[in-house]
């Protein structure tokens, strides 16, 4: 059987957008040891924090840096390009401290740069709030392009996050972009409703150039959120109708006292009934 | 400590991916067992079909028709695996139980146009209980499926001449949808509503037909609003995640626009 902690955990990870405080009040209520409980959840954090691209204010100030797996350094330390800081994330309350500056050393700084100038273009014809980031990944062969936008209306009992995650391996002559889309949605008054998508994301470019890259990321976004918003209407036309009928085909309600009474209106269910 | 364990617990589950509810339900019994009657009675989970092996009918599982690990047949009245001293309804109720029975079968036929309907009553001090189950299930692609399950729970309440009726309704709603083009989609969950009222009643013959009329108007209200949540609400919120037609275009006929009233104010 599971342990507490694996339990717990799993609950943290389970988390959908921007109730983490939530789930953790209700683990600490439902496990014996309460708040006592949180260090030994410390690994569910950094996983949550790092899969769901959770962002985080500098010390001091008011611009929101991302922990991804791409930006980690030492320890619990990640670092940004954009504001040259790095700084030491505790998991648990997903508070920054510590930063000092932090130069980028890079044989694709200058992609990267220019990457981070469309990317920031993009994201502001797009997304009403968002954060991105684009760091060097293995071993500076390669570049990860980064976003995250949040909406999130407790009062209205919605919560909604887009995730996209693109690799970019840095070559001279054409380009192959892979990556995925995740948008989650949770809508819970009265009930707990949950859209939840991946998109898997596989691009050629035939350029290195950081605006024919972001060109094309944007144009894949586009027609995903297309296909998407066709999808809601499909299921609409196509799965739902088949469930459950407004009306029946007769568009008249049940007469129920003929078939509800002890005199059963073996005339109207016909051979169906059985 | 224990009622605020249960709430926690509903809100927990309330939160967490409700795909997942049956997993999450054994996962919060495993740390906190207490909780295992009160949530197993309060959580609503997506309905199992057993075949009834007296009538070779299909019947719907739940814990109202559960006793141990019995189930009792709607068709039948018998449990499975037999029970010498199973509980089962008052004669009385029984009878309306199975005049329920026939009735949400020809209103499940007319509405569903198949799938698998239950419906179980026990008796209550001052009057009787019962539920109303349906479940259908439908693959109109390779890739793409749907569930229904709807549990209907009633009380009515004796009056003189009247009763006193509480519905608790819940939807339970699976859709999914995986292609080249749209990866996976899907979008699932769960909503109730409540309803009470006191309506005349003539004979026995008149709650089956005030329960189904409840039942019948509750429906349709879910279903719209399910209908309103799925395919309107969840879209809308992607869209305020992220805007298909430019920001800045828009922000600019936004002050474009608010020029114009300025203007015409002057």
């Amino acid at each position: 059987m599971a342990s507490t902690v694996e339990v717990a955990s799993s609950f943290i990870e389970g988390a959908p957008p921007g109730e983490l405080a939530d789930v953790v009040a209700d683990v600490k209520s439902l496990t014996s040891d309460g708040p006592d409980i949180l260090p030994s959840l410390a690994p569910a954090f950094e996983r949550y924090n790092e899969t769901q691209l959770a962002t985080v204010k500098l010390p001091g100030a008011s611009q929101e840096v991302l922990i991804t797996e791409y930006n980690k350094l030492e320890g619990n330390r990640y670092f940004d390009v954009e504001s040259q800081t790095s700084f030491e994330v505790d998991h648990v309350t997903q508070e920054a401290s510590a930063a000092q500056s932090y130069v980028l050393e890079s044989q694709n700084a200058d992609l990267i740069k220019s990457l981070l100038k469309s990317l920031g273009a993009h994201a502001r014809e797009h997304y009403r709030n968002c954060s991105y980031g684009v760091y060097p990944i293995e071993n500076d062969s390669a570049v990860a392009i980064v976003l995250v936008a949040n909406r999130y209306s407790p009062n209205n009992f919605w919560n909604g996050r887009f995730r996209s995650i693109y690799t970019v391996p840095v070559s001279s002559s054409s380009t192959e972009i892979s990556g995925k889309i995740q948008v989650d949605v949770h809508y819970y008054e009265d009930g707990n409703v949950a859209l939840n998508t991946t998109k898997p994301i596989n691009l050629s470019v035939t350029s290195s150039e950081a605006s024919a890259i972001m060109s094309r990321i944007a144009g894949a976004e586009r027609d995903y959120q297309e296909e998407l918003n066709r999808a809601f209407v499909q299921m609409a036309e196509g799965s739902f109708k088949g469930l459950r009928r407004q009306l029946p085909i007769t568009r008249q309600k049940v007469e129920w006292e003929k078939v509800g009474g002890y005199r059963l209106g073996q005339d109207i269910s016909g051979g169906k009934g059985r | 400590m224990a009622d605020a364990q249960f709430d926690s617990a509903l809100d927990l589950l309330r939160r967490l991916n409700p795909r997942d509810t049956k997993q999450n339900v054994q996962a919060i019994t495993s740390i906190v067992p207490d909780l295992t009657e009160d949530l197993l009675s309060s959580v609503d989970q997506p309905l199992e079909i057993r075949r009834c092996p007296k009538t070779n009918r299909d019947y719907l599982l739940c814990d109202y028709n559960r006793d141990g690990d019995s189930y009792r047949s709607p068709w039948s009245n018998e449990f499975d695996p037999p029970l010498d001293d199973g509980t089962v309804p008052s004669e009385r109720v029984r009878k309306l139980e199975v005049a329920a029975n026939e009735a949400f079968d020809v209103y499940r036929e007319l509405y569903y146009e198949g799938g698998v309907g239950s419906v179980y009553f026990w008796d209550l001090d001052d009057g009787f209980a019962g539920v109303i189950l349906l479940k259908k299930g439908v693959t109109p692609g390779a890739k793409s499926s749907g569930e229904w399950d709807s549990i209907h729970v009633f009380e009515a309440t004796d009056r003189a001449r009247m009763s006193h009726y509480k519905l608790t309704s819940t939807v339970i709603l699976h859709l999914a949808n995986e292609s080249e083009a749209l990866g996976e989609m899907d979008l699932s969950g769960n909503m109730t509503r409540q309803v009470e009222v006191d309506l005349p009643v003539e004979s026995d013959a008149s709650h089956v037909a005030n329960v189904g009329r409840l039942v019948e108007d509750m429906e349709l209200k879910m279903r719209n609003l399910l209908q309103e949540v799925y395919f309107g609400k969840a879209k809308d919120v992607v869209g305020e995640l992220r805007s298909l037609s430019s920001l800045t275009e828009a922000n600019k006929e936004r002050a474009n626009h608010a020029e114009m009233i300025r203007s015409m104010q002057r």
